[in-house]
Order: structure tokens, then C-alpha cells, then sequence
């Protein structure tokens, strides 16, 4: 979004009507990746609060030369929810304390909502799998290539091809999106 | 410096995306991104790549979420806003104190102006309450004159001068009779001025016996005087303080007769 670097600024200065617009821009992305991870709605809804809290408090840190800034709020995110699930606040209330210790079980009735979506769904099962355990699971590299049971240097070119198959897809959709507007046209 | 395939092939950009990296790795790449445009903009690609597969990947969360995140951060806004210690609010310092100031000063002028304005109007006020008494002093002044004018110039008003004698050759006072309304009136101005201990006093010689037509006030310009019938002369004496009941012959200084 155009005005990101502005709103960011606006927050640095306590506009809580653009962190109302930047909530509205970014919640649904960070919250995909956040019950992903977590598994439990009511956790990552607290997550997701807590997250735009840090945000909000942490406006000033944000460096629009380092990168984007979902990039910067995907980061914040995942290290709450990763900090969450390693060591479960009490503030945080949960009704089923069993979803830390059966994480890599999915709740049967969210299955639906936590099936991966669009280009990445097309992808082969294996550089998909990579890119869940990565993004969507918060596991670091080491972590996965053990959970896929491949060498480290494996695991990574996993990574590296998915990301490629990605980028090929996404540009072939902007590709046919343009087609389709000159078609229109 | 780290060889760019090589950081490419390790995975770097990808695991500092995610926020795998330490800390000291972290700095060091960025140094590196900050260098070398082409992999900055490798990165920039892995970036929104990430980004759009999120949005692909969006859940929405439930609308009490935002309804708790905002009254939480209005409620912080206070506490929050101090700790940003960053130019942009110390501008917004800056500007509020300067605004600040200048109300200050301005107040100061306008309390300054307001006082000038408050004396001015005293000021005014003072000269407008002489004006109007020496307005009050004029008008009756006037309504005097008028009289004094309407009188002398009756038709039947008759003009005698009377000078004065050796006793007091500078004298020189004006009489109008009026027979028909039975006035006298006396223009003392040219008399010369007495000591406090006597006044001028004018008589009325009516075959050959003085009567008194009144003492004439010092320092007034037109006086009325007693009408006396019959009267032949006028005489001026000058007699002690207060008049007298009968002229001092010896201290005339000036007649006239009335023919």
C-alpha cells in the first residue's frame, strides 16, 4: 500500500486512526499466519491484539530501508506467537491447555480455515510442505529439514525452488491479469 | 564481505526474512543489502512474494479483536506519546511551544493595549465633562448677554454716559433708562477698581434730594439699578464697603443729567 510509509509515521506520532487502517490492511494476513501457528482462535486473536500493540509501540524501530513493512509485522508476529507457544501466558487464557502439547495436531473444526490457499497450493508436495514448516509453522531451518527428514542443504534448495515456482506463478498471474485488462480494453 | 552467490545459495535472505538470523547476522546483511542493489532487490522480490502469499493465506479475524486493539492503544495514547522520543514530536514540541509563546506575547500586547484604550477613555471622559461645563458656563454667559442686549437695545431705552470728574478723570461708566418698562441699567466696566473697604454707589438727585439707586458690585460688567421717578441726575460717590445712606458729596466722581 501507497500510504504505509505515511501511516507509519502518523503512529509514530499517536494517530491510533492510522493504526485503525493499518489493522485493516495487514490483520487478515498476520492473523492467517498466527492461528496457523498457534492453532487455537482465542490465542491468536490475543496474538494478533498483541501484535498490533507492539506495533503501535514499537513504530519507532520500523526502518523503511531495511524492507516492507509486513515483512517487518510478520516478524513481530511470529516471534510472539513462537515466545506464546514456548511459554504459554497466564494472561493469555486458553479453555484447552492441550493444544500446546498436541500442537502438530490441527483442531478438526478449523481444518478448513487452515488449508493453505491459492499459489502455494499448487505447488509440489514437498516445496510446499517446506514453505509451511518455514512460514506458517515458524520452524527455523534446522527445525524442518529434521521434521522433513532431508539434509540441511536439501531443505534449503527446497526452499529455494518453492519460492521460485512462486515467483514464476505470480508473475504468470499478473501476466494474465494484464492480458485480461487489455482484452477488456 | 561475503561472496553474493554464496549468500544467495546459504539461504541468508530467506532466513533473515523470516527472522531466523542472529542478531549480528542480521546487522551484517543488512550492511551487505545496503551495498549491493541486486540482491536488495532479490530480497525486495522474496519480500512481496512472502506478502502476497500471506494475502492469499488472510483469515479475517473477528471485529472485536480491532474493537479491544483500539481501546487499548487510546487508553496507552497518553503514556505512549511521551516516549516517543523522535524528531517529528519534538517538532510538534517545538511548534506548540512557539505557538504558545506567541499567545503569550500577544496577550501581554493586548493587556498593554487594553490599559492605553482604558486611560485613553478616562482621558476623554475628563476633557468631555470640562467641555460640557464650560459649555454650561458659556450658555449662561450667552443667555446674559442676550438679556443685557435685548435690554439696551429696547427703543425705549435712553443711553447716559457718565464720566468722571478730577477725583477720577479715567472713570467712565454707561446708564440705559428705560422709562416705559422703569429700569435702569449700568454698565460699571471703565470704573476705575477700589480697595475692599469702599464700593461705588449710584444716587438719584430728585429736586435736590439723593436717593440711592444701589451700590454697584465690583467686577461685574452690566448690573440692574433701582428706577427712581423723576430723577434728574445720576451720581456716582465712592462710599465705605456695604454703601451708605447718604452720599459723601466730597468723593463724586462723575454726573449726569438725564435730559
Amino acid at each position: 500500500m501507497p500510504n504505509e510509509h505515511h501511516l507509519l509515521t502518523q503512529i509514530k506520532n499517536g494517530d491510533t486512526q492510522a493504526l485503525s487502517i493499518l489493522y485493516d490492511n495487514y490483520s487478515g494476513a498476520l492473523y492467517g499466519v498466527i492461528l496457523r501457528m498457534c492453532k487455537n482462535e482465542a490465542v491468536a486473536q490475543d496474538l494478533l491484539q498483541e501484535t498490533f500493540v507492539k506495533i503501535w509501540q514499537k513504530a519507532n524501530s520500523f526502518d523503511p530501508e531495511k524492507g516492507k513493512f509486513y515483512t517487518w509485522a510478520y516478524r513481530i508476529a511470529r516471534n510472539l506467537t513462537l515466545n506464546e507457544l514456548r511459554n504459554p501466558s497466564p494472561l493469555i487464557q486458553t479453555e484447552d491447555l492441550s493444544v500446546y502439547k498436541e500442537r502438530a495436531t490441527t483442531e478438526e473444526q478449523s481444518i478448513d480455515k487452515l488449508k493453505l490457499n491459492g499459489s502455494i497450493q499448487k505447488l509440489d508436495s514437498h516445496h510446499r510442505k517446506a514453505l509451511e514448516l518455514v512460514y506458517f509453522q515458524g520452524l527455523t531451518h534446522r527445525e524442518a529439514h529434521t521434521e522433513m527428514n532431508v539434509p540441511l542443504g536439501t531443505f534449503k534448495s527446497y526452499i529455494q525452488q518453492a519460492l521460485k515456482k512462486l515467483r514464476e506463478s505470480y508473475q504468470l498471474l499478473l501476466f494474465s491479469g494484464w492480458l485480461l485488462i487489455e482484452q477488456m480494453l | 564481505m561475503m561472496d553474493k552467490n554464496a549468500i544467495i545459495e546459504s539461504g541468508m535472505l530467506e532466513r533473515y526474512l523470516l527472522g531466523e538470523l542472529s542478531h549480528a547476522e542480521s546487522l551484517q546483511l543488512e550492511a551487505i543489502l545496503q551495498e549491493d542493489a541486486e540482491l536488495r532487490s532479490l530480497y525486495e522480490e522474496m519480500e512481496s512474494d512472502f506478502e502476497k502469499m500471506a494475502r492469499e493465506n488472510a483469515i479475517q479475524p473477528p471485529a472485536k479483536v480491532k474493537q479491544q486493539l483500539m481501546e487499548k492503544v487510546i487508553g496507552d495514547t497518553t503514556p505512549v506519546i511521551p516516549l516517543n522520543e523522535n524528531r517529528a514530536n519534538k517538532q510538534y514540541l517545538a511548534i506548540a511551544a512557539s505557538f504558545a509563546l506567541l499567545f503569550g506575547v500577544t496577550a501581554i500586547w493586548l493587556y498593554t493595549q487594553l490599559n492605553k484604550t482604558q486611560e485613553s477613555i478616562e482621558l476623554v471622559r475628563t476633557q468631555n465633562s470640562e467641555l460640557k461645563n464650560e459649555l454650561e458656563l458659556v450658555m449662561e454667559n450667552y443667555d446674559d448677554i442676550v438679556g443685557w442686549y435685548e435690554t439696551i437695545n429696547d427703543p425705549n431705552a435712553v443711553q447716559f454716559i457718565l464720566k468722571g470728574n478730577d477725583k477720577s478723570p479715567n472713570a467712565k461708566a454707561i446708564s440705559y433708562v428705560n422709562h416705559a418698562n422703569k429700569t435702569v441699567v449700568l454698565n460699571a466696566k471703565e470704573l476705575p477698581t477700589l480697595d475692599a473697604d469702599h464700593d461705588y454707589q449710584l444716587w438719584a438727585d430728585v429736586a435736590g434730594e439723593m436717593i440711592d439707586m444701589g451700590v454697584i458690585p465690583k467686577n461685574t460688567p452690566m448690573i440692574a439699578m433701582k428706577y427712581i421717578d423723576k430723577a434728574e441726575s445720576f451720581n456716582i460717590t465712592i462710599e465705605p464697603a456695604g454703601g451708605n445712606d447718604h452720599p459723601t458729596v466730597e468723593r463724586l466722581i462723575s454726573n449726569v443729567y438725564l435730559e
